[in-house]
């Protein structure tokens, strides 16, 4: 077994896991934070995408280990009981998501693109979302309510007092 | 070098089979509030079907999309559904919805008649008020009409109703006869690039214009429709599943089963036809499937156009386009370089 403590949406977290355990199943299995999805448990298809210090990656595909002592970032880190995020405002009002399974992935790869560049270009945000898949929208709607929601974002930036 | 080729498909799609019967039913139920309640037995698989039905009941009525409390897909409570299949969801269940407010509003009806002193068939809802046709002043509010029908009248403004598209029997003479509800059109045009050296093929743009009907949530169409162009994308040029010699399935996940991703998606254009269908709720027919059918072929006959082969079997994937390309190339008589 081995101890990972990681910190998980801004708290710290502590659980004993057999090594092999991904991050994917320590965050669903001991966690309880089932928003991050198991899709095909090989890194293809992108549903279990989190943000491990401010990089989007395939938690299927990250020992439970290697992430000892970093910052993990899960959908469930990202609305407050008050207010969606941005992000996921922009998919609700533009119907970007239909059945929904990859979205949780698919939000926190738009999450890591804007963090980094928050203006991203329809390409920059189509290379972003190439290691999701989503076999409902087509991924239009979504690359729409990406860029509005990187718009949103940047207003906000520029509305903070200095 | 690229060549660049546009290429056009045309479909027609069944709504509301009748070959067996395929009933929808619902319940809808005015409460003291102003809001209603559907029951529905159909299952919301993301396309936004609860949505519709909530906006069709409300439609009816003339309350707001957002008091309809839907209540679906649980067999304890509501009425069993032939299913969101088919693309029959908003026609089928649709009209059903739409029947069973209509019976509560008939019910709203008859007892907002007599507090405002005119006959049921004077009165319109809309606006969360029975109203007096003409005269709008005079009105009710359809929770106070809901509260007086149940606690006054002691008829609560309940309805239900079910719909099963008519069927007429095909003739085995003529094989005339009346097999579907309905029937929803369309025509996509696709762009695309082929590398005339790799065969590989590019969708640059597709156009999709399609008649569903009065589109009760043009939002939701549009996404079946980009949706269904995504598909037919993956149908046209990359899935297919592999099979062994002792039938095995050889590509059994997304490695080697390849799916369109964002990076596949060309820019897509979406036009909704202007149409009403008078057997639809609200003149609706329906959108799901239909949006798949002509895209693969559009994109083969762009692909023909663009370097003059015909690719006659799924995916035309680029080994397969490259071998049409040389066989071409090699019936062709040679020409001898000039100097």
């Amino acid at each position: 077994m081995v101890t990972v403590t990681i910190k998980v949406n801004g708290e710290t977290r502590t659980a004993s896991v057999a090594p092999e355990t991904t991050l994917l199943r320590l965050l669903r299995e001991n966690f309880s934070l089932t928003g991050t999805k198991l899709g095909c448990d090989v890194g293809d298809c992108g549903a279990c995408t989190v943000i491990v210090d401010g990089k989007p990656v395939n938690s299927c595909l990250m020992l439970a280990g290697q992430v000892d002592g970093r910052d993990v970032l899960t959908i469930e880190g990202l609305a407050t009981i008050d207010r969606l995020h941005p992000i996921q405002k922009a998919f609700e009002d533009h119907a970007s998501l239909q059945c929904g399974f990859c979205g949780p992935g698919i939000i926190l790869s738009a999450k890591a693109l804007i963090d980094e560049n928050p203006a991203p270009t329809t390409q920059e945000i189509r290379d972003a979302l190439g290691g999701n898949l989503c076999r409902c929208t087509g991924y239009t709607k979504m690359i729409e309510a990406i860029r509005v929601a990187a718009r949103t974002l940047r207003d906000e930036v520029a509305d903070q007092p200095a | 070098m690229k060549r660049r080729g546009r290429g056009m498909a045309c479909m027609w799609y069944p709504i509301g089979f009748t070959v067996s019967a395929n009933p929808s039913a619902a319940v809808v139920k005015v409460n003291e509030d102003g809001t209603a309640t559907l029951l529905t037995g159909t299952v919301e698989t993301g396309q936004g079907s609860l949505t519709v039905l909530a906006q069709i009941t409300a439609q009816e009525l003339g309350i707001a999309t957002d008091d309809v409390h839907v209540v679906s897909a649980d067999t304890d409570a509501t009425p069993m559904d032939t299913g969101p299949i088919a693309s029959r969801t908003t026609y089928v269940t649709g009209n059903a919805a739409r029947l069973a407010a209509e019976k509560a509003k008939e019910i709203l009806f008859e007892v907002a008649a007599p507090m405002l002193g005119v006959k049921p068939n004077q009165l319109e809802a809309r606006d969360h008020k029975i109203l007096v046709k003409g005269y709008p002043q005079r009105n009710v509010h359809i929770g106070d009409v809901a509260n007086h029908a149940r606690v006054v009248m002691g008829q609560p403004p309940i309805g239900s109703a079910s719909f099963n598209p008519a069927t007429v029997a095909l003739d085995p003479e003529t094989g005339q006869g009346k097999p579907f509800g309905t029937y929803v059109y369309a025509t996509q045009i696709a762009e695309v690039d082929v590398d005339d050296e790799t065969g590989e093929v590019e969708v640059i743009r597709v156009v999709a214009s399609h008649d569903c009907g009065t589109a009760i949530n043009p939002m939701l169409v549009e996404a079946q429709i980009e949706g269904g162009i995504a598909m037919g994308i993956g149908f046209a040029l990359q899935e297919e599943i592999l099979f062994d010699n002792a039938g095995r399935q050889i590509n059994p996940n997304l490695t080697n089963y390849i799916v369109p991703t964002a990076l596949d998606m060309p820019e897509i254009e979406v036009d909704i036809v202007d149409s009403h269908d008078p057997t639809g709720p609200f003149g609706a027919k329906g959108v799901g499937e239909p949006t798949l059918v002509p895209t693969a072929a559009a994109i083969l006959n762009a692909i023909h156009n663009a370097v003059g082969v015909r690719i006659t079997s799924l995916p035309a994937t680029a080994e397969k386009v490259l071998a049409a390309i040389n066989a071409k190339r090699g019936q062709q008589p040679k020409r001898i370089a000039a100097g």
